[in-house]
């Protein structure tokens, strides 16, 4: 086990939109690094190693395209890779960063990227070249399709109702209605999220994320560095992976390896960080959470996988507010992916937001008292599984 | 700055050129996993996280690592990717294990040959607005840097045929023009060729009980030059200079000439081996002819340079620099089968990928710790 401990020192974000037509991709990334080298009051020389994080590279048009960022995250002749889990892209990068640090390769890595979802056409067109062009590309398979999938087989299982689902959507709204840097910050009731468009049965329009453009960036250090200067910081205590099947044909029917109304891997995943983190009892320990989940109906099976609650008790406890702010473990504060999704950086944001929470300066939407929160992000086809638990 | 804890490489496998025809992805890293494994005298329970890179383009795939996990034992498993070039791959797995949190990774990447145009495939890697209508593409960027080099090292292009001409031609059947960049002639650019390759790396207390002659990362560094080529003086590479520079303190490597039995440098033309080998510090641009000449790196007693045949033998674009780390890392181990250098203790590795060589890895690898 690694005896360096790794800090969160700064936090930088866009208010995101659904266009950001006054910037460029590469400016987008800046306007990120600019925000978090500010809030760790660093300069772009302090970073010695950069964690590009950027998800399909179809989505911004450009292959590769990490290679035209590296100006905007001050990279050149420095330490540079770039990471892509799919939609867990940015905790991912995330723990790319925490490993540089905790392997004594440096003791400054920033991580950053961004992403313009609203931009792109139709997501839906890029993510379904995501799947093999032999079998499951052609059904044809979006992640609104394959989720739509799971929401069925979640409410055949677990007696969820299309109600239900409106709920979460209804309580994320509420959130995102007091973070400024949401973008769907609207609020709504259950009969209006019922009322809105069906995408995919039982996917309503308002039970989807949102196509955001704008980045994201954290610089980390060691706490040698952190102690030295005498920084603000928030520290990772615990961080994981794990990964489910390529084929979605592997989590159905008869011998399947994981139930595709559950989130298997994301279970182990946190199962291990928080092992290394000496969690036991989440549903005690944990204070504050934002998971990953950009339909309605992925909020539940992620607080099972957390451990915040148990199947068949997710429902009734969300109805109950058990996870609003207010409530005993608020699950995505911020209003979560449900109301803002740039892949690129969903994931991050995620760890952004908890290091928010667990450092006090979350503002409008801080949870009073938290002081562990935990951050998950999915990527694939609900395939990579990335986890972390940060503490204050 | 020295990492935390020592890693070394114990088990490589390479898979080219492969048929693509006649298996498919799954199967080639199924086999190139498994194969790497057995090297290693390892299986999959043995691995504790997997880094895998590939190129969407190249796979076109959209997240083309998705389709490893299930191939390369990912289920269940943590998973990470470095899109931007087979050899962060290896950094990342080599990180993960200094950490303390693993104490084994496997490394995977591929490179396959399907796309109906390679120089598309790298086109779209350009910036929408400047470099893509040029149009750029891998060899017209090489080709850009052998005129800037030409420009500032007289001579140079004699010297690259002279290469060319040594380690035989690749495209020899060619009947189209004498240049396909000028001054890039086929014998200077091999063909792309669908390959992949796997590499176990494991941590120190893993590979102490275990005993047997392994491949020890003694040093190794990375870095990039800016995207924008207009930016970038292509006569020169600071990035790998700096790359080297940290690899060799780390390593304690003074004087690389005389301490390196084994480079495996990346050399996708003559003349960005020969720019390489500058930046390495083993050949200066003075020196380049009569090293050239006299074939020292060939049939010296102290370096031998790519006696794998380098990129120019087998060209899997994606993930060359993989290769060359497994090369390095096989001549320590003694595994290297016939083209071994006898005697190797220590060995280089240099990857490079982007345009005109923008990401800049080194690597040195070593019997002792």
């Amino acid at each position: 086990m690694s005896n360096t401990r790794v800090g969160i020192i700064g936090i930088g974000q866009s208010a995101f939109r659904a266009r950001r037509d006054d910037a460029g991709y590469p400016d987008l990334v800046r306007e990120a690094v600019t925000l978090a080298l500010s809030d760790a009051r660093l300069e772009l020389d302090d970073i010695e190693a950069v964690v590009y994080s950027l998800s399909p590279d179809s989505m911004v048009g450009i292959g590769n395209a990490e290679r035209l960022g590296v100006d905007a995250v001050g990279a050149r002749n420095k330490r540079f890779l770039r990471i892509n889990t799919g939609g867990a892209t940015g905790i991912s990068s995330v723990a790319a960063a925490y490993y540089h640090i905790a392997a004594g390769a440096c003791d400054v890595c920033m991580t950053a990227g961004a992403d313009k979802v609203g931009e792109c056409g139709d997501s839906q067109t890029v993510l379904n070249k995501i799947w093999d062009p032999t079998y499951e590309r052609a059904l044809p398979l979006g992640t609104i399709t394959m989720l739509a999938m799971s929401a069925v087989r979640y409410a055949h299982k677990y007696g969820m109702l299309q109600e239900d689902m409106a709920a979460v959507v209804v309580k994320n709204r509420e959130h995102a209605a007091k973070n400024p840097n949401a973008h769907l910050r609207k609020q709504v009731t259950i009969d209006e999220v019922m009322a809105s468009r069906l995408i995919s049965w039982p996917i309503k329009l308002f039970d989807c994320c949102p196509q955001s453009s704008g980045g994201g960036a954290i610089v980390l250090a060691s706490e040698k560095y952190i102690k030295e200067r005498n920084l603000d910081a928030v520290w990772i205590t615990g961080l994981a992976h794990s990964t489910e099947s390529y084929y979605l044909g592997d989590r159905m029917g008869v011998g399947f390896t994981a139930d595709h109304a559950d989130a298997h891997a994301l279970g182990e995943s946190f199962q291990r960080a928080y092992k290394m983190a000496g969690i036991t009892d989440a549903r005690k320990q944990v204070h504050v959470a934002e998971l990953y989940a950009p339909f309605s109906n992925t909020e539940f099976h992620a607080i099972e996988a957390a451990g915040l609650a148990k199947p068949f008790e997710t429902v009734p406890d969300l109805r109950a507010g058990r996870f609003s702010l207010g409530g005993d473990t608020p699950v995505n504060a911020s209003g979560g992916t449900l109301c803002t999704n740039a892949i690129a950086v969903t994931a991050m944001i995620r760890v952004a937001e908890v290091a928010l929470q667990v450092r006090g300066t979350a503002g409008g939407h801080q949870v009073k008292g938290a002081r562990v929160g935990i951050a998950s992000g999915n990527g694939g086809d609900h395939q990579f599984f990335g986890t972390m638990v940060i503490e204050s | 700055m020295r990492l935390k804890n020592r890693t070394a490489v114990i088990g490589c496998a390479l898979r080219m050129p492969t048929k693509p025809d006649a298996e498919s992805l799954e199967e080639l890293l199924f086999e190139v996993t498994q194969a790497a494994l057995k090297d290693a005298g390892l299986t999959i329970d043995d691995i504790d996280g997997i880094v895998v890179a590939s190129n969407d383009q190249m796979d076109g795939r959209a997240i083309s690592v998705m389709a490893a996990s299930g191939s390369v034992g990912g289920v269940g498993r943590d998973i990470l990717s470095t899109p931007s070039a087979g050899e962060h791959a290896f950094v990342m797995g080599a990180l993960r294990i200094a950490s303390g949190q693993y104490r084994t990774q496997l490394i995977v990447s591929w490179s396959p040959t399907e796309a109906d145009s390679q120089a598309e495939v790298e086109r779209i890697g350009t910036d929408p607005y400047y470099h893509r209508r040029l149009p750029l593409d891998d060899l017209a960027a090489y080709a850009l840097q052998a005129t800037a080099l030409a420009a500032k090292a007289p001579g140079v292009h004699e010297i690259a045929l002279s290469i060319a001409g040594r380690h035989g031609a690749n495209d020899q059947t060619s009947t189209g023009p004498a240049f396909r960049r000028w001054p890039l002639t086929h014998e200077m650019t091999p063909p792309p060729v669908t390959g992949a390759v796997a590499l176990v790396l494991a941590s120190e207390d893993f590979v102490a009980p275990r005993g047997g002659r392994v491949a020890w990362v003694r040093g190794m560094n990375w870095a990039t030059e800016t995207g924008f080529l207009g930016d970038r003086d292509l006569s020169t590479a600071p990035a790998l200079e700096t790359a080297a520079r940290g690899a060799y303190e780390e390593a304690g490597v003074a004087l690389p000439r005389d301490t390196i039995q084994v480079a495996e440098v990346s050399d996708p033309t003559p003349y960005q081996g020969l720019l390489a080998l500058e930046a390495l510090g083993l050949s200066g641009r003075h020196e380049w002819a009569s090293d050239v000449k006299s074939g020292a790196f060939d049939f010296g007693d102290k370096l031998k340079i790519n006696p794998s045949g380098g990129v120019r033998a087998a060209n899997a674009v994606f993930c060359n620099g993989l290769i060359r780390i497994a090369e390095a890392a096989n001549q320590v181990m003694g595994r290297a089968g016939g083209h071994q250098v006898a005697g190797v203790r220590t060995a280089l590795a240099h990857a490079a990928s982007g345009f005109a060589m923008q990401y800049q890895t080194v690597v040195v690898l070593g019997q002792d710790r």
